[in-house]
C-alpha cells in the first residue's frame, strides 16, 4: 500500500470540508444510534444483574398479565402491563401468604408518581406502598436511618431514595423531615444508599428515585384502590423455588377460577424477559440504523463517484508519473475508509453526548462497553469498503492518455 | 543496442467510421545520449508518439523495444513500473498537483516506489537544489511563474533518475525568457548524458538537439542529425520562407511548422494564419486549431 495514501486521503477530505461532513451524515446517525441503543440495553441488563444479586435467586416475582411461555409477544405484553389496571388483588396476597412453601411475601401497589418537601416537587418518582418484610429481600444499604416495621404498619412514614432524598432535602439528614404525598405527609424513617441502586422490577424502577409507604397508608391515600404491580415472594429455605412456583401458580389460578392473567417469574426468568426486551429494541433499531448506514454509505459512492470524475487530470498525472492501477484503488479506498471511519468516530462522541443528556435528565444508565466501540469502528470500515470500491475502480480503470488530454 | 528501438509501429484509435490513424509504421531508433527533437503540424502523431515511447500507451501493431526488452505488450501494473522508473515525463501544461506543495509534487513519484516519507523529501530536496528551486520548496505551484513551475515538472522527472526525459511541447506555454531557463536546464542534462525527447513547435529550440525529425499524418518524413548550436536546416528552411510570423509568435511556438513541413510541403496551404498582436490571443488560436 502507498505510504502517503492517509495523508493524501485525509488533505482531499479537507479540502471539501461541508461536503466530507454531510456526506458522512448517514454513517453519523447509524453508528451514534446503535451505540445509543446497545448501550442502554447494556445498562438495562446490569441493573437487572444487580438486582438478581442483590435479591438472591429463591426471589419470584408475580406480576399482572398472561405472558405467553416464549416467542417475542410476551415482552410488548409485560411493558404495557402496569399502564393499566393491576390484575393482582389484596386477596391474592393474603392467599398466597398461607401457603407452607412461601416465606415472606411483598406486594409492591403503585400509588403515584409525585411526591414532594411541601414546596418542591418531583415529578419522576415511584411512589409504592408495601410491607416490612420488603427490607428482608432488597436488605438495602440504609445511609440514614432504617426501614420501616411491622409496628409502622398503620404509621404514616416513608424510606426514601438516594435521589429523592438529595432532590427533597439537599443531602441533609432527611429523618424527621416530611414528605407529602397526594396531600398526606409522611415522616421520613430512612433513606436508602445510592449503591442499593438496581431495580424492583423490569419496569425500570430505579430504588434511587423511590418513596416506600407502609402498605395499609399508601393504600387508604387512594380510597383503597389498589394497584399491585406485582408481589414478590421468597420461597422458604429449604424449599425448592420451582415448587414454590407451582404452588403460587395453583392458589392464583383458583383465585380467579381459570383464569391466567398473570405471571409467576424466577429471577434468572427475569434476566431473561428483560434480555428479550433489550433485544427486541437492539434489533429494531440496528435495523433503522443500516438503514442509514445503507443511505450514508450511498451517499459516499455518490460523492465519491462525482470527485473521481472531478479529479481525472490528477489520476492521469499520477499514472503518468508511475501510478499503478493497484495503488490508485487503494488512494481512493482509502478517502472512502477515512469518510466513514471519521463518521464512525463523530457518531461514537454524538453518542457520548446522548449519554450525558440520558444521565442528566432521565433515569437511565446507558453502559458503554468495548464490544459496542469495536462493532462500531468495524461497521465503519466495512461500510467504507463495500462503498468506495465502485468509485476505487473507477479512478483505477482510467486511461491515463484520456485523463491527460482533458483539459 | 538502441535505447529505444520502434519496429513499423501504427497506432489507430477508435472504431468503425471514426477510426484515426495517429500512427502509421514508424521506424526509430533512439541512442543513449541523444536529444532528439520531434517537429511537426498538430495532430500528426506526435503526442501519440511520445505517449507509446513513455509507457503511457501501446502500438496497435508494431514493436517497442526499450533497453532491448520487447515493451509493447505489457501489462498494465509492470508498464506503470517501467514508466516510474525508466521516464520521466514533462508536460506543455507542468501537470503538476495544485494542492500539493513543491517538495511533495517532486518527491510523488517517490512514493509510488515505497519509499518512506523522510528519504522522498531529502532526495526532492536534493533535486531541487541542482535545478536551484530549493527555496521554493514549500511553494504551492500556483505561486510560482511558468518557468519555475516547469522547472519543478522537470525535478519532478529526474527524480527517479530516469534513462528517458520525454517533455511535450515543454516551452509552449512559456515566454522567451523562461523558454530559455527551462531549455539550458534541458542542455545541462543532454549533457550530463540524459537523453532527451522533446516535442516543439519552435525552430529555435532545435539549436539544443542532437537530431529532429519531422512527421506528418503519423509518419516520419525527415530526418536531420544537427549540431548542436545550430538550428536545425530542415526547420530553418520553413522558419525563413515564413518569414512573416512574428517574433512572439514563434517563442510562443507558433511557427510556420505549425502548418508546414519541410521537404513535402503541404500543396493547400492555409492563408489564414492568425495574424494576433498578442501572444495570448495566438496561443488561443492555436489551441482551437488543434482540435
Ligand atoms: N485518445 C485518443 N482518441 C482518439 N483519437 C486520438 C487520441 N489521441 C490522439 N488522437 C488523434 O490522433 C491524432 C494524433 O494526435 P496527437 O498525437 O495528439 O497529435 P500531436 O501531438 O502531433 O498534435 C490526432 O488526429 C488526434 O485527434
Ligand atoms: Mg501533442
Amino acid at each position: 500500500m502507498f505510504s502517503g495514501n492517509v495523508k493524501t486521503a485525509i488533505n482531499s477530505l479537507r479540502s471539501a470540508k461541508w461536503r466530507s461532513l454531510l456526506t458522512m451524515l448517514g454513517i453519523i446517525i447509524g453508528i451514534s444510534s446503535v451505540v445509543t441503543v446497545v448501550s442502554l440495553g447494556e445498562g438495562l441488563k446490569q441493573q437487572v444483574v444487580g438486582q438478581i444479586n442483590s435479591l438472591g435467586s429463591d426471589v419470584l416475582t408475580v406480576r399482572p398479565g398472561k405472558l405467553v411461555s416464549d416467542g417475542s409477544a410476551k415482552e410488548k405484553l409485560n411493558l404495557l402491563a402496569f399502564l393499566s389496571t393491576s390484575t393482582l388483588s389484596e386477596q391474592d396476597v393474603t392467599s398466597i401468604s398461607k401457603l407452607p412453601s412461601v416465606g415472606a411475601v411483598v406486594p409492591i401497589d403503585f400509588v403515584t408518581n409525585s411526591a414532594s418537601n411541601g414546596g418542591q416537587r418531583l415529578d419522576n418518582v415511584s411512589v409504592l406502598g408495601t410491607s416490612s418484610e420488603l427490607n428482608d429481600i432488597l436488605r438495602p444499604k440504609m445511609d440514614f436511618g432504617g426501614f420501616f416495621t411491622k409496628d409502622n404498619a398503620g404509621d404514616n412514614v416513608a424510606v426514601i431514595g438516594a435521589a429523592v432524598a438529595t432532590q427533597l432535602f439537599g443531602g441533609v439528614n432527611p429523618i424527621g423531615h416530611s414528605v407529602n404525598v397526594l396531600g398526606q405527609d409522611f415522616v421520613v424513617r430512612g433513606a436508602i444508599n445510592p449503591s442499593a441502586g438496581g431495580l424492583i422490577s423490569a419496569q425500570q424502577t430505579d430504588l434511587n428515585y423511590t418513596v416506600f409507604l407502609p402498605f395499609e397508608p399508601a393504600k387508604a391515600l387512594v380510597d383503597g384502590k389498589v394497584n399491585i404491580s406485582q408481589i414478590l415472594i421468597r420461597a422458604k429455605t429449604g424449599v425448592n423455588p420451582d415448587a414454590a412456583v407451582a404452588d403460587v401458580q395453583k392458589t392464583l389460578l383458583q383465585n380467579r377460577s381459570g383464569t391466567e392473567d398473570f405471571t409467576v417469574l424466577k429471577q434468572d426468568q427475569l434476566l431473561e424477559l428483560t434480555g428479550g426486551v433489550v433485544n427486541t429494541a437492539t434489533g429494531f433499531v440496528t435495523g433503522l440504523a443500516a438503514v442509514a448506514l445503507l443511505v450514508g454509505g450511498i451517499g459516499i459512492m455518490d460523492i465519491m463517484l462525482v470527485s473521481v470524475s472531478e479529479r481525472t487530470r490528477e489520476i492521469g498525472i499520477r499514472k503518468a508519473i508511475g501510478a499503478t492501477n493497484r495503488q490508485i484503488l487503494s488512494q481512493f479506498l482509502t478517502e472512502g475508509l477515512a469518510l466513514t471511519i471519521g463518521g464512525g468516530f463523530i457518531g461514537i462522541i454524538v453518542s457520548l453526548l446522548i449519554f450525558v443528556l440520558l444521565r442528566l435528565y432521565t433515569g437511565l444508565h446507558p453502559v458503554i462497553n468495548a464490544p459496542v466501540m469495536i462493532l462500531a469502528v468495524v461497521v465503519s470500515i466495512v461500510v467504507g469498503i463495500i462503498f468506495s470500491v465502485a468509485p476505487a475502480l473507477k479512478a483505477a480503470r482510467k486511461d491515463p492518455i484520456v485523463a491527460l488530454r482533458g483539459e | 543496442m538502441a535505447l529505444i528501438e520502434l519496429q513499423e509501429v501504427s497506432k489507430i484509435f477508435g472504431f468503425g467510421e471514426a477510426t484515426t490513424l495517429a500512427l502509421d509504421e514508424i521506424n526509430l531508433s533512439v541512442e543513449k545520449g541523444e536529444f532528439l527533437a520531434i517537429m511537426g503540424p498538430s495532430g500528426c502523431g506526435k503526442t501519440t508518439l511520445m505517449n507509446i515511447i513513455g509507457l503511457l500507451d501501446r502500438p496497435s501493431h508494431g514493436k517497442y523495444l526499450l533497453e532491448g526488452r520487447d515493451s509493447s505488450r505489457l501489462r498494465a501494473g509492470r508498464q506503470a513500473k517501467l514508466r516510474r522508473d525508466r521516464i520521466g515525463f514533462v508536460f506543455q501544461f507542468y501537470n503538476l498537483l495544485p494542492r500539493l506543495n513543491v517538495l511533495d509534487n517532486v518527491a510523488l513519484p517517490l512514493a509510488y516506489r515505497g519509499m518512506t516519507p523522510v528519504r522522498r523529501a531529502k532526495r526532492a530536496s536534493d533535486i531541487l537544489e541542482l535545478i536551484g528551486l530549493r527555496d521554493r520548496e514549500y511553494f504551492l505551484p500556483k505561486h510560482l511563474s511558468g518557468g519555475q513551475t516547469q522547472r519543478v515538472a522537470i525535478a519532478r522527472a529526474l527524480i527517479n533518475n530516469p534513462s528517458i526525459i520525454i517533455a511535450d511541447e515543454p516551452t509552449g506555454n512559456l515566454d522567451s525568457h523562461d523558454s530559455k531557463v527551462v531549455m539550458e536546464l534541458f542542455a545541462d542534462l543532454h549533457r550530463s548524458g540524459h537523453t532527451i525527447l522533446m516535442v516543439t513547435h519552435n525552430p529555435e529550440l532545435t539549436r539544443y538537439a542532437s537530431r529532429v525529425i519531422y512527421m506528418r499524418d503519423g509518419m516520419v518524413v525527415e530526418e536531420e542529425s544537427t549540431s548542436i548550436g545550430a538550428i536545425a536546416k530542415g526547420a530553418l528552411r520553413t522558419y525563413l520562407r515564413k518569414r512573416k510570423t512574428t517574433e512572439e509568435d514563434v517563442l510562443a511556438g507558433v511557427s510556420a511548422l505549425l502548418k508546414d513541413v519541410p521537404g513535402k510541403a503541404m500543396t493547400s496551404e492555409p492563408k489564414a494564419k492568425p495574424k494576433s498582436k498578442s501572444k495570448k490571443r495566438s496561443r488561443r488560436a492555436l489551441r482551437k486549431a488543434r482540435r
